[in-house]
């Protein structure tokens, strides 16, 4: 059995170390903007830590309206959309890794053309389509939107994960007398769950960070998180950085806790596959 | 970021005779007019300004209500791209001039001519009247806009030796002279953030008569000559041959480059007039600083590119909206909100206001005095010109400003970078 010697395992630590701390630093780098005051933003060198916390800047995003609600409005929209793209892309994305049909490579085709549209070109018939559903200003219009405009790209993620599962595994199952919603159920689903899981998440992130279809598909009370965000970036080019990093924070928290937990499944679902495989 | 959907807004065009088609009027309930103002107003005191306006007029006008809708900068144009094309956009539209004449062009905005009061009209100068005008059309009330002013540190140029510029106005040469003076012992006389320097560029020509652009619409022509080129030309000497001017600032947005100025880097920084508000909350006590007398060349001429109010062309209630606007310009309303964002009002009367309130005091003295210079430049008349900034023009005033260009090369390539962007 081959032992790693302590010197290179301590060099992999090391390395681990340096390469969370990169990955974290954005992050260090945010929270230490909210909590410094506007002379201590203005003050250079810039430093890394704040001289004393000053917690004005949560005070001004507490005081400023509706951006708890929209908060709430961006969980309910990404949650919504990632659940919504799972059950419209999964079976859609089975069906094209799996039969072998002329409409797969042209199904494959369009999913690649759709990514290459602008924004802008598709935003107008979007609008007017969600506004001929009666579903403008609503959470629903928003989230049917995001549906639309994820689907293409979660499709094609799906489909590579469910071409990758050998096929034996369900001639398998049906050898074994299983029919063929047991072998999906049981086979090919807990096979998929990485994949559905690093789709999930794509659809969620994507909802969460979106910022043009918010703004001129929603008003008022029913915004999103990122155009909440844009109030603190004026004319001229703006910004007030620290009320504008104690937003951020509060934003970022959501994904964090959504990402801690699905992060755990996709290892495990991740390490299921392999056995199996 | 601001991109232009003119894909878009083509697309659009035979959406508007749809969006029309609705039956009803849906600004009117139980008898009650019911108008949608949105709003861009970003600092506190602004945004606080504004909706006491809203509810001043919704009090003294029971049958003519606004109902606040706060907006933001950031996508505004696209927004109102789709808003338009779908039927859906505010009544009353906050916007800046140079953004909503497309927009007017393609007959999205009302005509205000004959509804705005005459103590709108009769007290905004004619120059700034002139970028919300078009074919005898006025599209929008013009309210607040920013000049460029040179901001000093007065005790480091003290220091270095150097007399405080006062009087009516600052020369190039002047400025040149000061801010070489003022370079020593580890310190520029000038920083200057132009990451983006075509707007600013733009706006100072103006004060050698600098047009680079003649005719309108599809039809103008670009010529780059010995005006046009006296701007970027001086700020290049400053920053390679008397070497003044920091050359890190040039690669800096407006507003990055004041903590440099609040550490004495700098003895002298360009900003629009409303970086004064961000250097009075951030900038230690002891931060002695002014704003000097308005850059001149041959004149103190600069581009005005207004805030301004507009009316979408769908509503039904011009007149109703146009009341609001009015009552909105009044000296007291505009003051507050000018106060509140820093920037100039229109009106004389409102800059008189803001005058009397701050006692001229933080700069307020020489900004408000700017106003005087600003007026509508050549390129606002240009349909191609946002399309030749970012393609064109940005990406060679940078490579000049970082000196890998020549004078010359810079104006062969703005003359024939507009052939492509103007197809």
């Amino acid at each position: 059995m081959n032992r790693t010697p302590v010197a290179g395992r301590i060099g992999q630590y090391v390395a681990l170390a340096a390469y969370v701390v990169f990955l974290v630093f954005p992050l260090l780098w945010l929270l230490s903007v909210s909590l410094k005051s506007p002379a201590d933003l203005a003050t250079l060198p810039a430093q890394l830590l704040p001289r004393g916390l000053f917690f004005g800047n949560y005070q001004e995003i507490a005081s400023k309206q509706g951006l708890l609600e929209s908060a709430w409005n961006s969980t309910l929209v990404a949650v919504g959309t990632m659940l919504l793209t799972i059950a419209v892309s999964l079976p859609a994305a089975y069906a094209l890794g799996r039969f072998r049909t002329f409409l797969g490579p042209a199904a494959t085709i369009w999913i690649l053309v759709s990514q290459v549209f602008p924004v802008i070109l598709i935003a107008i018939p979007l609008f007017m389509i969600v506004r001929g559903l009666g579903l403008l200003n609503t959470l629903p219009g928003l989230i049917l939107v995001y549906l639309v405009w994820t689907l293409p790209f979660a499709l094609w993620m799906l489909r590579g994960y469910v071409s990758a599962l050998p096929v034996d595994l369900e001639e398998a199952a049906a050898c074994d007398g299983a029919s063929r919603p047991r072998i999906l159920v049981s086979v090919v689903l807990p096979l998929l769950r990485p994949g559905i899981i690093a789709t999930a998440m794509f659809a969620f992130i994507s909802s969460w960070n979106e910022f043009f279809f918010a703004l001129v598909l929603l008003k008022g009370d029913t915004t999103t998180l990122p155009i909440a965000l844009a109030q603190f970036v004026g004319s001229e080019g703006k910004v007030a950085f620290g009320p504008l990093a104690a937003a951020s924070v509060l934003a970022t928290l959501p994904s964090l806790v959504i990402f801690a937990i699905v992060q755990r499944r996709l290892t495990s679902g991740l390490l299921a596959g392999a056995v199996k495989g | 970021m601001r991109r232009r959907g003119f894909l878009a807004a083509a697309v659009s065009a035979p959406l508007v005779a749809l969006a029309g088609c609705g039956g009803g009027d849906p600004e009117v309930k139980n008898g009650v007019v019911t108008l949608r103002f949105q709003s861009l107003a970003y600092q506190k005191t602004t945004v606080a300004a504004v909706k006491k306006i809203v509810a001043d007029w919704n009090k003294a006008n029971p049958k003519i209500q606004i109902a606040y809708q706060q907006g933001n900068w950031d996508g505004v144009h696209d927004q109102l791209v789709t808003q338009f094309s779908g039927g859906t956009a505010p009544t009353i539209i906050h916007d800046e001039a140079a953004d909503i004449a497309g927009f007017a062009e393609q007959g999205f905005l009302a005509d205000l001519g004959p509804h705005l009061s005459a103590d709108v009209t009769g007290n905004v100068p004619k120059g700034i009247m002139d970028t919300v005008s078009s074919g005898g059309h006025t599209y929008a009330a013009p309210t607040l806009l920013q000049s460029y002013v040179v901001f000093a540190n007065v005790d480091l140029l003290r220091k270095q030796g150097v007399a405080v510029p006062s009087g009516a106005s600052l020369t190039w040469d002047a400025l040149a002279a000061a801010a070489k003076q003022a370079t020593k012992n580890g310190v520029f006389g000038l920083g200057w953030g132009l990451k983006q320097p075509t707007a600013t560029v733009m706006s100072l020509a103006l004060n050698f008569g600098g047009k680079f652009f003649g005719g309108t619409g599809h039809e103008a022509t670009i010529s780059v000559g010995d005006a046009e080129k006296q701007v970027p030309r001086r700020i290049h000497d400053m920053a390679y041959l008397d070497k003044s001017i920091s050359p890190v600032t040039l690669t800096q947005s407006g507003t990055d480059i004041l903590p440099g100025f609040y550490a004495g880097k700098y003895a002298m920084i360009v900003a629009g007039s409303y970086v004064a508000q961000q250097i009075t909350e951030e900038a230690p006590k002891t931060f002695n600083w002014k704003v000097l007398p308005a850059l001149s060349g041959t004149s103190t001429a600069q581009a005005a590119n207004p805030q301004t109010l507009s009316v979408s062309a769908t509503s039904k209630h011009v007149t109703e909206a146009t009341q609001f606007i009015d009552f909105f310009m009044q000296a007291h309303n505009l003051a507050a909100v000018g106060q509140g964002d820093w920037l100039i009002p229109t009106t004389a009367p409102a800059r008189a206001a803001i005058q009397q309130a701050t006692g001229g005091k933080s700069g307020w003295t020489e900004t408000l005095a700017g106003a005087g210079g600003l007026t509508k430049a050549p390129f606002q008349s240009v349909t191609n010109y946002p399309r030749w900034k970012d393609e064109v023009a940005t990406p060679a005033f940078q490579k000049y400003l970082a000196d890998k260009l020549s004078l010359d090369q810079l104006a062969t390539q703005l003359a024939d970078g507009w052939k492509t962007a103007n197809q």
